[in-house]
């Protein structure tokens, strides 16, 4: 019964609820399989990751947060604001309207993270302005209204709609992401340091880790990661809006907790976050089988979060929820 | 009478109390003794049901009492006042003294405060102080808040018919002489209408105010006696429980220190805390330092491991002026720090062994920019034999270990980062006999190996048996300083006179 694969150990470190997801989304795949024979072609799963792809993007970004015990409720406003950004400089700077967005993403991250840490905002209330922020400027730059993509710039979009090797392009730019990040979380010492900070912050800053560093990088990073996703969308609906993802905040965070990142922090990752993005994928594609109205999808994902949390959250951990 | 029959109580790795019997009669102080870590703080929990035994009964006039909260003790007339003190520090005194019990003065949906005030004053002029009801709890001294804590003890009285049971657990410890006495005095003079338990580790003031006193060691009651019929020095026999004491510490191998100063603070202070502190410690060096609550030690150990910076004077560590702002630039001049708090600050306790153990120096498991697992565990395994760590191997999570083995592990973070500085807050708090003698070997290994250590422990002896310098502080200063040389150590009673 002892030694580190033993089943006491498995329950000991959370991954029970590590293989309650991936098991939860097998069974979806059946179940839509069942339902509606042939999903499992190569067409049907391509165009399930392409449009998994924007979801994903954003959840890994706020994954990071999250693992540290706090929370990003910025990045629907962050990747509106990218995809405006992209949608006004394409006609005049071509491609390097792409890194400009992204660098805007990362700078209102950058901001999240040092109003968070040094003025010692918590993380919800500091995102939560940013977001205003930020889509206060998103209206302004674009005067309210959505910005078309037109025939000169759409030059410069075309390839993320495109395919390489069979593959479409959004989604092997969410792998080269996932890939990334998953990495960056397990071998770099800001992975390491983000784990125990979440894990055990007191404990974290007494050892020596710069706690403060950690948590600014993760927000940056949360938002890089969100302008990513705002420009992939912009390109793919060949269009910017201020209020372009702003049905996607939700669906994000639903994705990572329902992936098995706890929302306490200290446990999880980005392979939780793709199991969690695509869980809700499906999910989408269930209820428009069902016949659910697709207006009334983040009623069912504003459940899910509900029971997610409710479910995995370790009480143990903390005595006081507030 | 208030009784409890074989109770038992288990934290993961440790049992804290086994087999306990006790008995608490009617208009009795009845003393509690032990070391720290010797469970009587458990014991009161469990009495006061804040904490649930794990089997053995409680019984009250012979009824079986099942205690699942503090309100069911109360129910049953047993008050606590706690070691930390419970009260609120932004409510008035009537607020606090009357916390949880608002009904009693709710009409319509609300509270009548006259009616509330009037009550506290009531209840203080009970033990026969004067403290003004409305005042802010922040803006009373420490001595003025026991008796506050004394006094909602004591409402328990106005919904009980039966005596009532008021737990003391170390209620002197922040309180200067006099205080003392005017509490003992009062606790004199409720006997008539009340049963007092009394913790506390000073013996003469538990022999001085209980009718009875039970010793506690690792988890039992060792012994009872008349307070009448035994001496302080019998007591503390009884309650030590070794005769060896040199060896205990292991004082045969306590070395010269070398030569190279690692710490020297000048003149060193922190606003509210302590001042002009002069401090040298060698390589290879352990200095105690001894104190009572408040005087400002705790502080200056901070300071050292860089988690409150000084605001005057000067640190100098290996020769170099610092002044410390986190914990990380610390760590960064080769400084550890064994916190206190094991599982808040120690150790993060939801992650493995080897990851812990690597926290503070992940680059010596890099390689090419990245961490290498299969080195990691290789390392924790190490360590895991070289510490004879209790554990299945290097993944297990640190919060499944009993206390010794996790401040091994912490041990083994600084060994791992190389530190030649480590500063020890009560290292070996909470930890059983065992466990507390191999720490005092890994101590001694430190030494030996150049370490130089600070050292603050909860006992004295442990202070005096460990170093080989003791600095004594008292209302934020140095007041003595004491040469520890094996076989001429210093009496703890001089200690204890510098102390307070």
């Amino acid at each position: 019964m002892d030694g580190p694969y033993s089943l006491k150990n498995f329950l000991e470190r959370g991954w029970i609820h590590g293989a309650i997801p991936p098991a939860l989304l097998v069974g979806l795949v059946i179940l839509i399989e069942l339902a509606a024979p042939g999903f499992l072609s190569g067409e049907t799963l391509s165009l399930l990751f392409a449009n998994t792809a924007v979801l994903f993007i954003l959840a890994t970004g706020v994954t990071f947060v999250i693992l540290l015990g706090g929370i990003d409720l910025s990045i629907q406003a962050v990747a509106s604001l990218a995809s405006v950004v992209l949608a006004q400089l394409l006609p005049s700077y071509g491609l390097l309207a792409f890194p400009i967005a992204i660098a805007t993403g990362f700078a209102f991250g950058l901001l999240s993270g040092v109003v968070h840490v040094r003025l010692k905002v918590p993380s919800f209330v500091a995102t939560l302005a940013t977001a205003g922020i930020v889509t206060g400027m998103a209206l302004w730059i674009s005067d309210g209204r959505a910005i078309t993509i037109e025939e000169g710039g759409r030059a410069n979009t075309m390839w993320i709609n495109g395919t390489l090797l069979g593959i479409p392009v959004v989604v092997l730019l969410a792998a080269a992401v996932g890939l990334a990040s998953f990495l960056g979380l397990r071998y770099t010492r800001f992975g390491r340091q983000s784990l125990a900070v979440g894990a055990g912050e007191p404990a974290a800053w007494a050892a020596g880790i710069n706690v403060d560093r950690t948590k600014i990088t993760a927000f940056a990073i949360s938002g890089m990661l969100a302008a990513i996703a705002g420009v992939i969308l912009a390109s793919r609906l060949s269009s910017g809006s201020p209020s372009l993802a702003n049905q996607l905040l939700l669906p994000a965070i639903a994705a990572v907790i329902v992936g098995g990142t706890a929302i306490t922090g200290g446990l999880g990752g980005v392979a939780r976050t793709a199991v969690g993005a695509l869980i809700i994928s499906l999910v989408r594609i269930g209820m428009t089988f069902v016949g659910v109205n697709i207006f009334a999808e983040n009623i069912v994902f504003g459940a899910v979060l509900i029971i997610a949390v409710a479910i995995t959250i370790d009480r143990s951990k903390i005595p006081v929820i507030k | 009478m208030l009784q409890a029959s074989a109770v038992t109580k288990s934290f993961p790795g440790v049992k804290a109390l086994k087999d306990i019997n006790i008995e608490v009669r009617p208009n009795e102080v009845v003393g509690l003794i032990g070391e720290n870590g010797a469970g009587k703080s458990t014991l009161m929990r469990v009495l006061a049901g804040t904490l649930r035994h794990d089997s053995g009964s409680l019984t009250l006039d012979g009824e079986e009492l099942k205690l699942r909260n503090a309100r069911d003790a109360a129910r049953h007339g047993i008050g606590m006042v706690f070691q930390e003190q419970s009260l609120l520090l932004n409510m008035s005194v009537a607020e606090n003294i009357y916390l949880g019990q608002e009904d009693r003065f709710i009409r319509f949906g609300i509270v009548n405060w006259k009616a509330m005030n009037a009550a506290a004053r009531r209840q203080l002029a009970k033990i026969g102080v004067d403290i003004d009801v409305t005042a802010r709890t922040s803006e009373l001294s420490f001595a003025a808040r026991q008796m506050v804590e004394l006094a909602k003890a004591l409402t328990l009285e106005e919904s009980v018919d039966r005596p009532l049971v008021i737990l003391l657990d170390e209620p002197t410890s922040v309180l200067t002489a006099a205080d003392i006495e005017v509490l003992f005095e009062r606790v004199r003079a409720l006997k008539s209408r009340a049963s007092f338990v009394f913790v506390s580790h000073r013996l003469d003031e538990v022999l001085a105010i209980s009718d009875r006193v039970y010793t506690m060691k690792d988890g039992e009651v060792v012994a009872e006696h008349r307070a009448s019929e035994v001496s302080a020095p019998e007591l503390h026999k009884v309650m030590v429980g070794r005769g060896l004491q040199a060896e205990y510490y292991r004082e045969t191998r306590q070395g010269e220190p070398r030569s190279e100063v690692m710490v020297e603070a000048k003149g060193l202070g922190l606003a509210g805390a302590y001042h002009s502190i002069d401090l040298t410690i060698h390589a290879g060096e352990i200095v105690g330092i001894a104190g009572v609550v408040g005087s400002g030690r705790e502080e200056l150990v901070r300071t050292i491991g860089g988690y409150m910076p000084q605001t005057e004077g000067t640190l100098e560590i290996a020769g170099e002026p610092v002044r410390f702002s986190s914990p990380e630039q610390a760590v960064k001049k080769s400084i550890g720090s064994v916190p206190r708090e094991r599982r808040i600050e120690g150790l993060v306790m939801f992650l493995s062994i080897a990851e812990n153990i690597t926290l503070a120096d992940l680059k010596s498991v890099m390689r090419h920019g990245a961490i290498n697992y299969r080195m990691e565990r290789e390392l924790a395994s190490d360590w895991i034999k070289r510490l004879r760590i209790k554990a299945t191997g290097p993944d297990v999570a640190c919060r499944k270990l009993s206390g010794g083995n996790q401040q091994k592990v912490v041990l083994a973070r600084w060994m791992t980062a190389g530190s030649r500085i480590l500063i020890l807050d009560h290292p070996t708090r909470g930890l059983d006999v065992g466990a507390k003698e191999e720490v005092y070997d890994l101590i001694r290994d430190l030494s030996e190996q150049g370490v130089a250590i600070l050292l603050i422990s909860d006992t004295l002896e442990e202070t005096i048996g460990l170093s080989h310098r003791v600095l004594v502080m008292r209302d934020g200063e140095i007041t003595a300083r004491y040469e520890a040389k094996p076989g001429a150590k210093p009496d703890q009673v001089d200690l204890v006179k510098a102390m307070v």
